[in-house]
């Protein structure tokens, strides 16, 4: 893991002032315990050694109050902004993996990494905060306070500064070495723990099936069992784990028990003021708490930067290229597809899209229709073959046109219509007219009739508040409505009955009057009927590949 | 999809169901904390932190009284001491930690064996709801966040307290006013700011939980939904509506900071106070001759070591108002089980499931299933079809019990379902997503039935369709399956299940889906074995493959909750326009597959 990533300087710009801020307060923050270690000794060995009263110190003591006072407000501002720039930061990074993975398409989000963004955008990243809060800051002290604090020391104290250098680098040295030597006992113990702990999980889980076998009286037994073996795993591995722990506690404290011991022994002698030992005796322990702090934050921060390298990695794939040229009008071209292939789902495909045709893409599933879908919308490009657009005399393959220009005339309805939240008219859209027409083409003028609020129903994200059919309904009509010369409908049939499925077929009719190209993704025979061209999309390892073009 | 304002699974539902007061007490009492053990974890940890506090008050006056320049022989005690502090701390501290995490350990097994006791003797229906939630795979990491108060909050708190009042006894017995000083310092450090640190928290939370749930619904849709929204040229608004949310947030995270900022500062002030009123009260009484110059040193520069115990407790204070959350979701789950409920004693007469009007659903929400008459018997082969969404599932859960009817009646041998003992013992229900646990192909098949011997596993195995599958396991039915089957495919996983419901022991089978993810001439095959040679048992089967039904007594078609025609395959077949459409459909595919 490293302290602390450029990248994430880079990717989170809330990060760069919070960095800096606290940089400068650690630089604020040794200087005020050097000064209040200086104050400190300077007003106690006075009163021990001259037996200085109140009034005589009392310069030192009001200047040791104001220093007291600005480290409170130094902690103030530190946490005062740290929490705000750890909220700023992760929503920055949260916000940029999810555009980048959205633009990447929905393929590369069903595959590989895709599935483990979701889970990183609403909750791993969160694990950034203590990174941000606890972790940074004392970082940054440890770069601050500990050189600084150890200088002053060696200014004051060369013997004392000399225990503390000597000691200093066997810190982490020591903690490497226990690291090491324990490594192999404690990843075997978090293995046996792991198992442990999900087999209790594997029961509790399991319990509706053992109930419905009526044999859940058994088991509690062996959770008890399961629970005291993973109690002696865990403690097995805990045991190791302190080690470090207790290194570290103990390579600090003793050392300044030696510098205390030391500076006593050179006082007898009188080789040295009382005022400094005083001073050196509370730096001492000041060297040392950066890192044990350090120490002790570290396992809390290591999450947070594990999110942080995945969202990195995230970002650094790269996205497909957009093209440059406008996209044709689409009302007056026709859309080729032409020997597209994905993997081998579908395989060298070839389909027409012509205004005022209803083309449906129809085989067995699994064979490629939703992937020939993402091509045909410039989604997903393939891996063979291509889509050209031909307008007038002009052709232009869809890769190089921008997408935008291409989507503005595409409608497109997915198995699972995507509805925006608002009232059913805003999302419906329309002028009144053309919206009642199409309303009772769709058979959504039945259903805003049996809602009591009818048009101004609110529906929720994803259209909640309706049924599957009514939903469906809902996206027919404004697919209806909408202008756009190309319209998609991928399975529309799929959750609707008899009834439902005459809309649809009513609905198609209507679209290919108007002049609309129609591309359908069909199963049923009825749909199909209503097709102009039937293309079979299959996958490679079928004999042969039906291009079944029925003419009208 | 998710509504604004509904909370996606799992996430932030902490801050926005208020829990009440006493929550965290009540689960922290499930752990029945061995007493003994905690007070040893106490007093290790107060004596490890008493040696720092000990080791500064030693130096201190090893300093002082070196700088008077006594014969060296004299300090001889306060050297040795001082290293053998220097060592106790990290040795006592080392002993405590394995101390304290042993209680919470033992603690957090006596909660599971207690979650796992009062869930299988519970309320079914408190089960069913916790399978469709996330809330069993949560279970674990709740039951954990429990045992963290122990370690993380009580314990230090306990330490802090023993800690405080010794340092201050032993502070007033050089000079009381120092001592005073210093609880005020301490109590400020220890109550003050942590209490000021657990409200800013909340503050963040509660203010917050809205946008974090928006935010998440709105990254969540975003990736769900990326095609579409790209299409449809809303990804850009979508991202507008994410950056709103994650402002929402921020803002929220701005009122709680203040709160956690000044938590902080009192914290670091409190030990400069301490310091400064031992200098204030020491130095006068010094000159009045009252204190010893050498004590002096020892009143000062003791505080500065002694806050360490104090300054974990504002994150204490934070990380006990967290597992508040997990704390309530356990005890809900505890009180959705209720008490044990009671065996019945009524044994029913014979094994017939007869449903009469019944309506099924599930609490709370609308009715999914109505007005359903049903007979099963030994000898009876029913196949119940319709579209995705029709309450098929629900309906085979209320036949076997573990959903309690909405409406109408399921009798078993003419006893109330729910007045019958074991139920199970007469209706094995076979779920969709029955559970694999991880442990052998065998054992996993005595789930059924205990003595099942492995030539009775290999050929229930065989039946299902599994023998090949069988034939190339490395260590046959003794080998490990991963956990909740991770290692099968969906069509594996699937006969698995359906070859341990052979193996049940009860009379009435009602099994769902058996034959999806398995190619259409498999799935064929496996249900109308099971539909025709099973005629000892009866056998209610849930299934979308219409082409072997003929081998069904009767077949129900469901379509939006309600029985939309029912008979025979060939009456089906003859009269309802739609199953006929289906069942061609179904032909053409396979014969285009093929």
């Amino acid at each position: 893991m490293r302290p602390l990533d450029p990248r994430l300087l880079r990717h989170a710009h809330a990060a760069r002032g919070y960095v800096a801020l606290t940089a400068a307060l650690g630089i604020v923050t040794a200087a005020l315990v050097v000064g209040q270690a200086v104050l400190l000794a300077h007003a106690l060995g006075r009163a021990v050694h001259d037996g200085a009263d109140l009034a005589t110190i009392a310069p030192l003591v009001g200047w040791l109050a104001v220093v007291v006072a600005l480290r409170a407000a130094t902690t103030y501002v530190q946490e005062r902004f740290a929490h705000r720039a750890a909220t700023r930061a992760v929503a920055e990074l949260r916000e940029a993996v999810v555009a980048h993975a959205a633009a990447l398409g929905p393929r590369w989000l069903a595959g590989g990494e895709g599935p483990g963004v979701a889970t990183l955008a609403t909750r791993g990243l969160d694990d950034l905060e203590p990174y941000f809060v606890r972790y940074l800051p004392q970082l940054l002290l440890a770069a601050t306070v500990t050189p600084a604090t150890l200088l002053v020391v060696l200014g004051l104290d060369w013997v004392s500064a000399a225990i503390l250098v000597v000691v200093l680098p066997l810190v982490p040295i020591f903690m490497w070495l226990v690291g090491r030597l324990t490594q192999g006992r404690s990843e075997r113990g978090l293995a046996t723990m792991r198992r442990l702990g999900s087999q209790t999980l594997d029961l509790l889980a399991g319990l509706p099936t053992l109930r419905a076998f009526g044999r859940e009286r058994g088991p509690a037994s062996r959770v008890q069992a399961l629970g005291d073996a993973h109690r002696r795993a865990t403690m097995g591995t805990l045991r190791i784990a302190f080690l470090s722990g207790m290194v570290l506690e103990l390579l600090t404290t003793l050392s300044v028990a030696l510098v205390a011991v030391g500076i006593g022994l050179r006082l007898v002698e009188g080789e040295l003021s009382l005022v400094t030992g005083l001073a050196v005796l509370v730096l001492a322990p000041e060297v040392f708490n950066p890192l044990r702090q350090v120490g002790a934050q570290f396992h809390a921060a290591s999450d947070g930067v594990a999110a942080a390298e995945q969202a990195f990695a995230i970002l650094d794939v790269p996205l497909r290229p957009d093209g440059t040229r406008v996209a044709p009008d689409l009302a007056s071209s026709t859309i080729e597809l032409r020997g597209v292939s994905v993997g081998r789902t579908p395989y060298r495909l070839d389909a027409v899209v012509r205004p005022g045709r209803v083309l449906a893409l129809t085989g067995p599933s699994g064979g490629g229709k939703s992937t020939a879908v993402d091509v045909l919308l410039g989604l997903l490009a393939p891996d063979e073959g291509g889509v050209v657009l031909h307008a007038d005399d002009d052709r232009i393959a869809l890769a190089d046109v921008t997408r935008a220009t291409y989507w503005a005339q595409v409608t497109w309805l997915p198995q699972r219509p995507v509805l925006e939240p608002g009232t059913l008219l805003e999302v419906v859209g329309g002028a009144d007219d053309a919206r009642a027409a199409a309303a009772e083409v769709t058979g959504l003028d039945a259903v805003v009739d049996g809602l009591p609020d009818g048009w101004a129903t609110t529906l929720g994200r994803g259209g909640d508040g309706l049924s599957v059919g009514q939903r469906q309904r809902v996206a027919l009509t404004r697919a209806l409505l909408s202008p756009a010369p190309l319209v998609v409908l991928d399975e529309p049939t799929a959750h609707l009955d008899a009834a439902g499925e005459r809309v649809v077929l009513e609905t198609v009719r209507a679209m290919r009057a108007a002049g609309r190209a129609v591309v359908l993704v069909a199963h049923r025979a009825s749909l199909l009927a209503c097709a102009d061209d039937v293309v079979v999309v299959a996958p490679a390892d079928l004999p042969h590949q039906a291009h079944a073009e029925v003419g009208r | 999809m998710t509504v604004p304002g509904e909370v996606p699974d799992g996430l932030h539902d902490d801050a926005r169901s208020a829990t009440p007061r006493g929550t965290l007490r009540r689960a922290v009492a499930l752990l029945d904390v061995d007493r003994r053990r905690a007070v040893q974890a106490v007093a290790l940890g107060t004596a490890a932190l008493g040696c720092a506090v000990a080791l500064a008050a030693v130096a201190a006056w090893l300093i002082a009284r070196a700088s008077q320049m006594p014969p060296v022989l004299t300090l001889s005690v306060a050297t040795v001491a001082v290293r053998a502090f220097g060592i106790g701390r990290g040795v006592l501290r080392y002993c405590e930690r394995l101390v304290s995490h042993d209680v919470a350990l033992r603690g957090m097994t006596t909660l599971r064996t207690m979650l796992y006791a009062r869930l299988s003797v519970g309320q079914p229906a408190a089960l069913m709801a916790v399978r469709r939630g996330d809330l069993l795979t949560r279970v674990g990491a709740d039951v954990d966040a429990v045992g963290d108060v122990v370690v993380r909050g009580l314990l230090p708190a306990a330490v802090a307290a023993a800690l405080g009042v010794g340092t201050t006894v032993a502070m007033s017995l050089f000079w009381p006013p120092a001592g005073l000083a210093l609880a005020a310092c301490l109590v400020l450090a220890g109550v003050v700011a942590p209490a000021l640190a657990a409200a800013g928290s909340r503050t963040t939370e509660r203010e917050a939980a809205e946008g974090r749930a928006r935010s998440s619904a709105t990254a969540l849709g975003l990736l769900d939904d990326a095609g579409p929204l790209a299409v449809a040229g809303r990804t850009a608004i979508e991202l507008d509506v994410l950056r709103a949310a994650d402002r929402s947030v921020a803002a929220a995270t701005d009122r709680g900071a203040p709160s956690a900022a000044l938590a902080a500062a009192l914290g670091q002030a409190a030990v400069g106070l301490a310091v400064l009123a031992a200098l204030l009260t020491g130095v006068p009484a010094v000159t009045a001759g009252r204190l010893a110059p050498v004590e002096l040193a020892v009143i000062v520069l003791t505080p500065l070591a002694a806050f360490e115990a104090a300054a974990l407790l504002p994150a204490a204070a934070v990380q006990v108002h967290r597992s508040r959350a997990a704390a309530a979701r356990i005890l809900a789950l505890l009180d959705a089980a209720g008490p044990e409920v009671p065996v019945p004693g009524l044994t029913p007469a014979e094994p017939v499931l007869v449903a009469r009007d019944l309506v099924a659903g599930w609490d709370g929400a609308a009715p999914v299933v109505r007005d359903l008459d049903l007979d099963v018997r030994p000898g009876s082969a029913v196949a119940v079809v319709g579209p995705s969404g029709t309450g098929k599932t629900t309906l085979l859960l209320t036949l076997a019990g573990l959903l309690p009817a909405g409406g109408g009646s399921v009798r078993l041998g003419g006893t109330d379902l729910h007045e019958v003992a074991r139920p199970a013992a007469s209706v094995v229900h076979v779920a969709e997503d029955g559970y694999v646990f991880g442990t052998t192909v065998l054992e996993n098949l005595r789930v059924a039935r205990g003595d099942v011997t492995p030539d009775e596993a290999a050929d229930a195995l065989a039946h299902a369709g599994l023998g090949t599958w069988l034939a190339g396991l490395p260590e046959g039915v003794e080998t490990l399956l991963g956990p909740d089957g991770r290692t099968l495919s969906g069509g594996e996983r699937r006969r698995l299940l359906l070859a341990r419901a052979l193996l049940a022991p009860a009379p009435l089978l009602l099994v769902d889906e058996p034959a999806e993810h398995v190619d259409p001439t498999t799935a064929d095959e496996l249900v109308r074995r099971l539909l025709t040679e099973h005629r000892d048992r009866g056998v209610v089967v849930v299934t979308h493959r219409l082409t072997p039904l003929a081998a069904a007594d009767e077949v129900i078609r469901l379509d939006g909750g309600r029985v939309a025609a029912r008979g025979t395959h060939a009456d089906l077949v003859a009269r309802d326009a739609r199953y006929r459409d289906d069942l061609a459909q179904e032909r053409t595919q396979q014969t285009e597959d093929a």
